[in-house]
């Protein structure tokens, strides 16, 4: 599999980048595939001095108990630092409104909790698991993004970035994304674990589960939800292509228990990753870039 | 399965969106879902372009602004197609998308021919050394096939080619809308007897990272029991256990002592391994060191010779200080001389020393504060390439090849 030898020496290269350039970078960490990917890069690319970064959490509230479990699982087993920021002491503090309704989604409200963890920490540098496969406007985005005071990204002026050269000078105030695995796709990244033997959250393997359908999409039953007379309590075989909030990631049908199995059906997928489960990016045709220019990851 | 970088580049309206959408859905690798958000529902047809006009504003002007990069895999290898916005005014960001690329797809409308534009992006693919290129005269559909129309745009474009010592040019008539010549042969084009985009693409090699000279650019250094643990990666050549390296620039000798490669030890490193190396010396070794073996160090000096793309708004300012960043090392550096600049035209030296302005090439001397390591980029890439950087916007403002 001589192109993931390429996307892993990329990544890598990237991952040391940041190390030199930057005085506290951080890795945002969900507890979702792309970001657990990351997390093993870093442990690589820094064997043996042991990676200089901490892990990020911006916490919605409105998280999987099984991502949960999982990402304290990991910052045990590798002996990592972890800083937690909480949507929810923003909603209590009054800083943001939760939207409500049917389906409260707290996807834009991370914007604002993420933006205050870099300004009370100080990080200078936020290492994502953004790929440009999932969203036409992360197809646009450099690797190095420069974000201004308020998080924004400016997709109209991106400084121009060659060959592997990338440039982290940034002014008082501004930050930088990073996205080390720009360049992989969803199936990449499975053959990735598949390889390296990356543990993953069990969500992402296929359970039973009990969800209702919301506009076509397997919507889990969680207490972050609203269900009412009008919606069908079912049970299915399911797994998560992606894992987000409870409340803006769809589960689908699947009987993939292994990483073998996921990769075969990803192979005969005939929907996208976001849009088959994410329900928060079809907002409107430039949902994304939106978020983007308002400090969204 | 390995990977392929192509960019394509072409004028406003030539197609080169459309090629895109065309390869992705040729290929099968266009999902339900991203097929039906390209279509209008009120027409039916298919806007191929919208895949890759990812900005709102791409969308309403239908152009591209800024590079987008997208994906897909035949049985053989996973492409990354870089594409690319043909207006001069955003040539900087093809630069950034051709640098990253192995191959170049320049694109020809059959009906206006060779452009100024064409010309730009030919003097860029020789500028980076791209050595994969096709030609594709798009739009064959639109001049009913003729094959004089194919002929006289090959000819106009082997001139600019011969200029600028482009070799191995190929040339396809294709039609992206229709999807002649992407992906299947076209009966319609009888006259051609070449293949279509897409063989060409599978045939492309990958440039190999040189194999005899070593060199390692140190990223990170940690010092621990006696020993420098380095890491980097190889970007040319090989190192082993039990080597005498030399560190750059003028550090002295030091002793490789192990070598891990991720995880694990081994007893050596080539090039495109991400390595760690464990150095006994008495030398410091710092960020930004290159190492080598000392029968072919690197050039180490304060004077660079190189050929830049002005890439700012702003332009050069030989009065000015900038930062230099060639492999993990950035020093305060001044464009002392401006050697000459290249006519976008005729491709001529010009002895034309007044300013360089956005989108422009000249050859330079740049001389810096630090003493650099780097070498010429005919001869290793990685190490022959660098960036400046403006001191108070921090823009990254041309992109440098050391000759």
């Amino acid at each position: 599999m001589n192109h993931l030898n390429t996307l892993e020496r990329e990544a890598i290269h990237i991952f040391r980048e940041v190390a030199w350039q930057f005085t506290k970078p951080v890795i945002l960490f969900s507890g979702g595939k792309d970001s657990t990917v990351l997390v093993h890069l870093a442990r690589k690319a820094f064997y043996p001095i042991g990676m200089p970064f901490s892990l990020l959490h911006i916490d919605t509230g409105h998280n999987f108990p099984e991502a949960l479990s999982f990402r304290d699982k990991l910052v045990k087993q590798f002996n990592l630092k972890l800083t937690i920021n909480s949507v929810q002491e923003a909603i209590t503090a009054g800083t943001v409104v939760d939207v409500g309704g049917k389906i409260p989604s707290r996807n834009v409200l991370q914007s604002h909790t993420l933006m205050k963890a870099i300004l009370t920490n100080g990080f200078d540098a936020c290492i994502g698991g953004g790929r440009r496969d999932e969203e036409k406007a992360r197809a646009k985005e450099r690797i190095f993004s420069i974000r201004d005071k308020n998080g924004g990204w400016q997709p109209y002026n991106q400084r121009p970035e060659l060959w592997n050269i990338y440039n982290g000078m940034i002014h008082e105030g501004e930050n930088v994304r990073v996205f080390p695995i720009s360049n992989w796709s969803e199936l990449d990244v499975w053959q990735y674990v598949l390889r390296e033997d990356i543990e993953l959250p069990s969500l992402y393997y296929a359970h039973e589960r009990q969800c209702i359908r919301y506009n076509g999409k397997l919507l889990a039953v969680s207490e972050y939800i609203n269900i009412d007379d009008t919606d069908k309590i079912i049970t299915a075989n399911v797994r998560y292509r992606t894992v987000g909030d409870m409340t803006c990631t769809a589960a689908i049908e699947s009987t993939a228990k292994t990483n073998e199995g996921v990769i075969e059906e990803i192979i005969n997928a005939t929907v996208s990753e976001r849009g088959q489960t994410r329900l928060d990016d079809n907002i409107s045709d430039a949902g994304m870039e939106d978020r983007k220019m308002k400090g969204y990851f | 399965m390995d990977i392929l970088r192509f960019i394509t580049a072409g004028n406003i309206d030539d197609g080169k969106s459309t090629l895109i959408g065309r390869l992705l859905f040729d290929t099968g690798n266009l999902k339900q879902d991203v097929s039906d958000s390209i279509v209008n529902i009120e027409t039916n047809n298919a806007n191929l372009a919208f895949i890759t006009d990812g900005l709102r504003s791409e969308r309403e002007q239908g152009i591209t602004i800024d590079v987008a990069y997208k994906y897909f895999y035949t049985s053989e290898r996973k492409y990354i197609i870089i594409d690319a916005p043909g207006h001069l005014q955003y040539t900087k960001n093809l630069v950034t998308g051709a640098s990253g690329a192995d191959a170049m797809i320049i694109l020809i409308d059959a009906c206006n021919g060779v452009t100024e534009q064409t010309r730009r992006h030919a003097l860029i693919a020789s500028f980076l050394s791209i050595r994969n290129i096709v030609v594709a005269i798009n739009k064959m559909d639109a001049v009913n096939y003729e094959e004089t129309v194919f002929n006289t745009i090959k000819k106009n474009f082997q001139n600019t080619a011969d200029s600028l010592l482009l070799d191995s040019v190929i040339y396809v008539p294709i039609s992206a809308l229709i999807g002649d010549n992407v992906f299947v042969n076209s009966d319609k084009i009888a006259w051609y007897s070449g293949d279509t985009i897409m063989h060409y693409l599978n045939k492309f090699q990958p440039p190999l990272m040189p194999d005899n000279i070593f060199r390692f650019p140190v990223q990170i250094v940690s010092f621990s029991n006696g020993m420098y643990i380095c890491l980097g990666t190889v970007v040319s050549g090989i190192v082993s256990v039990g080597d005498v390296v030399e560190i750059s620039p003028e550090k002295g000798k030091a002793k490789v002592i192990n070598i891990t490669i991720g995880f694990f030890d081994s007893e050596t490193a080539k090039a495109g391994d991400f390595a760690c190396l464990y150095l006994s010396t008495i030398n410091p070794v710092e960020v930004g060191d290159v190492i080598s073996h000392a029968i072919d160090l690197p050039i180490c000096s304060h004077e660079i010779e190189a050929k830049i793309c002005w890439l700012e708004e702003t332009p050069l300012n030989t009065e000015m200080d900038y930062y230099l960043q060639i492999n993990s090392k950035d020093t305060l550096c001044r464009i002392s001389i401006i050697k000459h600049k290249i006519n976008p035209e005729s491709f001529h030296e010009e002895d034309n020393k007044t300013q360089v302005s956005i989108n422009e090439f000249a050859k330079v001397t740049i001389t810096t504060n630090d003493m650099m390591s780097f070498d010429p980029f005919s001869l290793i890439p990685s190490t022959g390439r660098a960036i400046l950087i403006n001191t108070e916007t921090f823009y990254t403002c041309a992109a440098v090849i050391i000759e």
